[in-house]
């Protein structure tokens, strides 16, 4: 899912540094504007540490094996943390492990944030449905599995639309298509383990899913 | 008419001996090949991936193209009159990494390049090892930054 240097040509990469200094500075504001700022950065910091983590635990998927990327379960619990989350996350990433790389880093930071944002408010639309636990976790994990899928559909829709002429794009996107059935796959078991973890947090500790952040 | 024919057989046989012989002959040189091998950090190959080899001469304009094997390995003899730092481009379906391979062009360093070739392969990923500890200290930094946050705010209650 990360794209890593040398895939985008340099106006894609600059663009995607733009949508997240805009998305970060708005993510920001959201924030500063909460009752209490600093409360939030605890929980923060150690969600980041599972999406940190999270890139490096492989689950064998045949033909190949993919990774978590959790930014839907980010989105859920951290609300518009969950940006700035995912923006660190990813640089250490990518400096550690080269996972993605510093000219991309604002391409993947808006290719996962963004749909983690929209996740974020996806799972609120469960507080206009009758109380409970089925609704809550439906929508959690429409949450999980989509901002994982919109992220894989912005991530197939980018590198598609810009392979460079020397590589055989026929080749190329059979490749790309391949990957994106393993998405699919991937999506179904990132919804479902945000639904686990939000059932969780919704019987022992409800106050950490983040419904007092949004004003 | 004979002695004529007799001529045009000598000549005919050996000036197109090629045509008429069933004889081949290898010829052989020494040349330092360059092996890669790429793999995803599960450590899978990166098999069928496509593969661009850039000359140091001309970093812009790809100088050959080639997929890798089942295994993720391509092999190719860079130009030795071209030094420099050979760049190859790996890429399967948005994924895929650069490196660069410094190729030296005097007799003294192909010697030496030489003496140094050997199975052993460079570059590539960390270790499992290395990468757990590089994790494990990563979620120490972020553990360490939620406990400052959370002791400000019980010192402030």
């Amino acid at each position: 899912m990360h794209i890593p240097d040398g895939i985008l040509p340099p106006t894609v990469a600059i663009g995607g540094y733009a949508i997240t200094g805009g998305m970060t500075w708005y993510s920001l504001r959201k924030i500063s504007r909460s009752h209490n700022p600093s409360e939030q950065i605890p929980k923060a910091s150690l969600l980041t540490a599972g999406f940190f983590v999270a890139s490096l635990i492989h689950i064998p998927i045949p033909p190949s094996s993919i990774h978590l990327v959790l930014n839907g379960l980010v989105g859920v619990v951290l609300g518009y943390f969950a940006f700035p989350a995912i923006l660190i996350g990813l640089f250490f990433q990518a400096v550690m492990f080269q996972h993605g790389g510093l000219s991309s880093l604002g391409v993947n930071a808006a290719m996962m944030g963004i749909p983690a944002i929209l996740a974020y408010h996806l799972f609120q639309l469960h507080h206009s449905f009758p109380q409970g636990e089925r609704w809550a976790n439906a929508f959690a994990f429409l949450a999980g599995g989509g901002a994982l899928g919109l992220a894989a559909l912005i991530f197939t829709v980018l590198v598609v639309t810009t392979i460079p002429a020397e590589v055989n794009a026929e080749l190329e996107r059979r490749a790309i298509y391949i990957g994106l059935a393993g998405y699919s796959v991937q999506a179904v078991i990132e919804g479902t383990f945000t639904m686990l973890l939000v059932s969780f947090f919704r019987r022992v500790k409800p106050e950490l899913l983040s419904d007092a952040i949004d004003n | 008419m004979r002695w004529q024919f007799f001529l045009y057989l000598t000549l005919s046989f050996f000036s197109a001996a090629p045509v008429f012989a069933h004889g081949a002959a290898i010829e052989h040189r020494r040349t330092s090949a360059i092996e890669i091998r790429a793999t995803y950090d599960s450590g899978e190959p990166m098999a069928n991936a496509q593969v661009t080899v850039y000359a140091p001469s001309d970093p812009t304009k790809p100088w050959l193209k080639g997929t890798t094997t089942e295994e993720g390995t391509f092999v190719f003899v860079p130009d030795p009159d071209i030094s420099g730092d050979w760049d190859v481009k790996v890429r399967q379906s948005g994924h895929g990494d650069l490196v660069s391979i410094p190729v030296e062009n005097t007799e003294a360093t192909t010697a030496a390049n030489q003496a140094q070739a050997s199975d052993s392969w460079r570059g590539g990923n960390y270790t499992p090892l290395q990468k757990a500890m590089m994790a494990a200290l990563g979620i120490w930094g972020f553990i360490g930054t939620a406990l400052f946050f959370a002791r400000n705010q019980s010192e402030k209650k």
